[in-house]
Formats: C-alpha cells, sequence, structure tokens
C-alpha cells in the first residue's frame, strides 16, 4: 500500500450562516486547495460527508451538489453519511483510494447547515441516528443518548457531574484561542452547573451546539506530496461498528468501538497511545469526551473525568485534547465535523497553531463517533 | 430460508396484549431483543421464541427536558435501559415513578404505551 499524506487543509468559521451546506464546504474546499498549491483540475475523486440535508435543505444527491458548487463537476464524487461521524468515514474511505494506487489527489470534506431550522425540529432530525422502531417513539434524542453513558459512568466510577463540566469549561478556554470558533468565550464551572438540564445529568452547557459549517482537506498519495510544503502523513485510519440499539450494549459505561477503532489505529501505524502528542477528539457531549479519552487507551477506564479535572487534558497538560475547543466550543457542523477535526491536527503538527499550538507535537490523533455510539473512526498523523 | 421467528410487527402486537417476547438461540442460549436474523454470538439460525416476565432492574435511565418535536408537550419524560429478570435488556419509558426516585437498580415492571395507532415500551412500578 502506499503511503498517504494531507497536502492542505480548510475550515469555513463555524456558527449560523446564511448559506448552503454546499457553499460552505465549497468555501472550505477553496481554501485547502490554496494551502495545498493544487488547483481544482488535480482533484480526481471527491469523498463528501452530509447528514441531515434531506431535512433542513430539503437536498438529497449532496456529493455531485457539493462537487458542482465547488466548480468540479465532472469528478467521480460519494456522499458519506455515518451519522457525526461521516467526514471522517469519507477521509478513511479516500486515504484507502490512494494507498491503493487508484488516485493521486483526493478531496475529502464535509458540509452541515441545521440553524435555519427551529430546535426541536434540529433535535428530532438528529434523532433520526437512533433506531426508528425501538428507540424515536419513546423519544430518546441525542443528549438523552449520551445521558444514559453519564448516569452508567458515574454509577459505575464515581465521575462527577463536576468533572464533566471541567470537560466543557477546558473545551471552552480553547476555543477563545481559536477565531473559526462558534464561541470564543470562556465560561466558568459555575456557570456549567448552573445551566439547565437537557437530558439529567447533562445540562445544557455540557451539550455541543447546533453548528452551519464546512470543512476539506486534501490528500495526497507520497510521489504528489513530497512536491508540496508541510505535507503531514496518514499513519493509520481504522473504523469500527456496534449495535444500534442502546439496550443491546453489553456496558453502557464502555465505548468498545472506540476500543477497536483505536486498536487497530495504533497497529496500523505501530504505535500506541503513549506516542500521542495532542489530540482532536469527539466531545459532542463532555460525557462523551470523557469515555473517549478512555476507550482511545490515553487515560485508564474511569479515570477520564479526574484527567480533566486535573488539567492533564489541558493546553499545558501532559496530554492536550480538543486544543481547538472541539465539538464543544468551535461547534459541531455534523457532516463536516471529522473533517475539521483532521484540519486541526494537522495545523497542529505543522506548527502553525498560533496561541493554542502543542509545542514540539509529533504525533496527532483524530476521533470521530457517529450516532449511539455505533460508529467510531480513529485516524493518526505524524509530521514526517 | 423460513420466515422470522418473530417480525417487530409482531413484538408490538403482543406487546399490545400485554406481554415481551425475546428469541432464544437453540445453539448457544443467547437470548436476543429485538429479533434478528442470526445470533451475534454464534452466528447460527436457530432460534426460539421466549415469552419474557416482564420485570427487571433499570441500567441506566435519563429525564428528557428538551425533546424532539412531537414529543415537546411530554416533558419532562423519563427513559430508561432497563435490565430484564431474564438477562437481556430492552429500553422504555418510565412512567408513573416520581422522577426523584429514579435510580439504577430500582425494580420496574413491563406495561405496554397505547395509542390509537401505536404501541411503544413502558415501565411501571413493580
Amino acid at each position: 500500500m502506499r503511503r498517504v499524506a494531507v497536502v492542505g487543509v480548510g475550515v469555513t468559521k463555524f456558527g449560523k450562516h446564511d448559506r448552503s451546506s454546499a457553499e460552505l464546504f465549497a468555501e472550505a474546499a477553496r481554501d485547502a486547495l490554496a494551502d495545498a498549491e493544487l488547483s481544482p483540475a488535480s482533484v480526481q475523486a471527491l469523498y463528501y460527508g452530509n447528514v441531515v440535508g434531506g431535512e433542513t435543505e430539503k437536498q438529497l444527491h449532496t456529493g455531485p451538489q457539493a462537487a458542482s458548487v465547488l466548480g468540479i463537476p465532472t469528478v467521480p464524487t460519494t456522499r458519506f453519511e455515518t451519522a457525526c461521524a461521516s467526514s471522517h468515514a469519507a477521509f478513511r474511505h479516500a486515504v484507502m483510494e490512494i494507498a491503493a494506487g487508484v488516485s493521486d489527489v483526493v478531496l475529502v470534506g464535509g458540509g452541515e447547515r441545521v440553524l435555519n431550522v427551529p430546535t426541536a425540529e434540529s433535535t428530532e432530525y438528529f434523532a433520526y441516528a437512533s433506531d426508528a422502531t425501538w428507540e424515536q417513539p419513546l423519544g430518546l434524542t441525542f443528549p438523552g443518548v449520551f445521558a444514559l453513558v453519564a448516569r452508567a459512568h458515574m454509577a459505575k466510577y464515581g465521575t462527577t457531574e463536576e468533572q464533566m463540566a471541567a470537560v466543557a469549561v477546558k473545551n471552552h478556554r480553547h476555543g477563545a484561542l481559536n477565531p473559526k470558533a462558534q464561541f470564543q468565550k470562556e465560561i466558568t464551572l459555575e456557570q456549567v452547573l448552573k445551566s439547565a438540564y437537557v437530558a439529567d445529568p447533562l445540562k445544557l452547557y455540557d451539550c455541543c451546539p447546533f453548528t452551519d459549517g464546512g470543512a476539506a482537506v486534501v490528500l495526497a498519495s507520497e510521489e504528489v506530496a513530497r512536491r508540496r510544503p508541510r505535507a503531514v502523513w496518514v499513519l493509520g485510519s481504522a473504523a469500527a461498528s456496534d449495535t444500534m440499539l442502546m439496550h443491546e450494549k453489553k456496558d453502557l459505561a464502555r465505548v468498545p468501538t472506540t476500543e477497536r477503532a483505536a486498536a487497530a489505529a495504533y497497529r496500523q501505524a505501530g504505535i500506541g497511545p503513549a506516542d500521542v502528542d495532542v489530540v482532536e477528539l469527539h466531545d459532542c457531549f463532555t460525557i462523551a469526551e470523557i469515555v473517549a479519552t478512555e476507550g482511545l487507551g490515553l487515560f485508564e477506564p474511569g479515570t477520564g473525568g479526574i484527567a480533566a479535572e486535573k488539567g492533564w487534558t489541558s493546553l499545558g497538560g501532559k496530554l492536550p485534547v480538543n486544543t481547538s475547543g472541539g465539538l464543544k466550543a468551535k461547534g459541531h457542523p455534523i457532516g463536516a465535523t471529522g473533517a475539521a477535526q483532521i484540519a486541526e491536527i494537522t495545523t497542529q503538527l505543522r506548527g502553525e497553531a498560533g496561541p493554542r499550538q502543542v509545542e514540539g507535537a509529533h504525533i496527532g490523533l483524530a476521533h470521530t463517533l457517529g450516532g449511539n455510539l455505533a460508529t467510531v473512526l480513529v485516524s493518526l498523523f505524524s509530521r514526517d | 430460508m423460513t420466515d422470522a421467528v418473530v417480525t417487530s410487527k409482531q413484538f408490538f402486537e403482543r406487546a399490545r396484549a400485554g406481554t415481551l417476547t425475546a428469541i432464544r438461540c437453540g445453539k448457544c442460549g443467547e437470548l436476543a431483543l429485538p429479533p434478528k436474523e442470526f445470533c451475534a454470538a454464534c452466528q447460527q439460525r436457530a432460534w426460539q421464541p421466549v415469552t419474557l416476565a416482564g420485570d427487571g432492574t433499570i441500567a441506566s435511565y435519563t429525564v428528557i427536558r428538551v425533546a424532539p418535536r412531537h414529543h415537546t408537550g411530554e416533558v419532562p419524560y423519563a427513559i430508561a435501559v432497563v435490565r430484564l429478570r431474564e438477562g437481556v435488556s430492552l429500553i422504555g419509558r418510565v412512567v408513573d415513578v416520581p422522577l426523584e426516585t429514579l435510580a439504577i437498580g430500582l425494580p420496574v415492571r413491563f406495561r405496554p404505551l397505547v395509542t390509537d395507532d401505536q404501541t411503544s415500551v413502558g415501565f411501571g412500578p413493580a
């Protein structure tokens, strides 16, 4: 298999926009191509993530639509939908296309628009990632899914609402350093703890926001990447799946999809969790960051909350997590999130993250989770 | 292939009448709910329907306070994963239990939640 590198990245400002998801993606892709110093004509395929376009924009077939808006309508294009992990799933398949020798330059990205509909409506659409027969009729929400995980984690390990709040405070502190973040303001522990319950024990400030945005990554074969500036190498990229149904999970306090995807990615890369310098992981809710740090092997099961509380995962800590502000503060345009996480890791490994730079970052990890813990992607990167 | 042992439709018809139905693998003994074609534990297809007693304990729960469209008039409402006596779990609404008394380990009993056109899984006090 051929080596694959990230040679360009682009991310829109996250927040509320009055443009379509395809336009948001196209802006990010334009920036990513400029960053790679590659022309649109060099792109041989587009792998695209978009989740609720059919609902919020009445738009299906969003892959060719995105390619058309970008101005490369004849490029073969596929839309990926693995709930919130969509553009990371797209990324993995693009890596395989280049590694297999089919293409030399592939564009990956995603776009999402949800702030054009009311909260109750977007809450319903996000819940479509739960089972339509067994879960949706109960009124189970996306925060509700992670609330079930949080309760189980609290009961099994003694994790506290204060520890979860520490994740929110930390990610807002990081987000304040990211000009692309939806929220660029710090919050206090007290603000989190006093915010209203959305799905007990998760409160408003434990939850990521609804977000419009786009992100893009240009991937290239080694031959092309050697001639580009600032290439970041893909060391491994793995996916794992599990039963959709929350009641079929053997242990709600753990996420076996994260454990299996991480094990496979570390094996591909020939490294372990101790080698990782910087992490972007799926903190759609504060508890999600805690269980992800445990599932990735960065901290022992049950100690993810302690890690946040002690500052181990803060900038300047032993292993900075979500330097971008994470989904929590940077925002979560679901179809674009995986590509945006990979863009942040690339920026960190190039040493271009400015005030949120992790000094000497050499190896980075991106982790993205999709609906009901049923899909996880983990990829590992190195600057040489 | 023969027909499914229990379809989702049949499960909810039986649930509407007050009975929970799972399937048990005739090869390895694995219990499953909802029904599926192959046993995830041994990949065989030797299912037998099993009527469950309907009692269990809460494995995890939440109280939904921000609801999806079509459920906004129902908040706050509780949803729990319930570990049933036979060892298989099921998710449902918890009803007629004060929200402040909800706890992991709390005993509950199945009851169907029936509207004109829909049956869903509920659990009430044991």
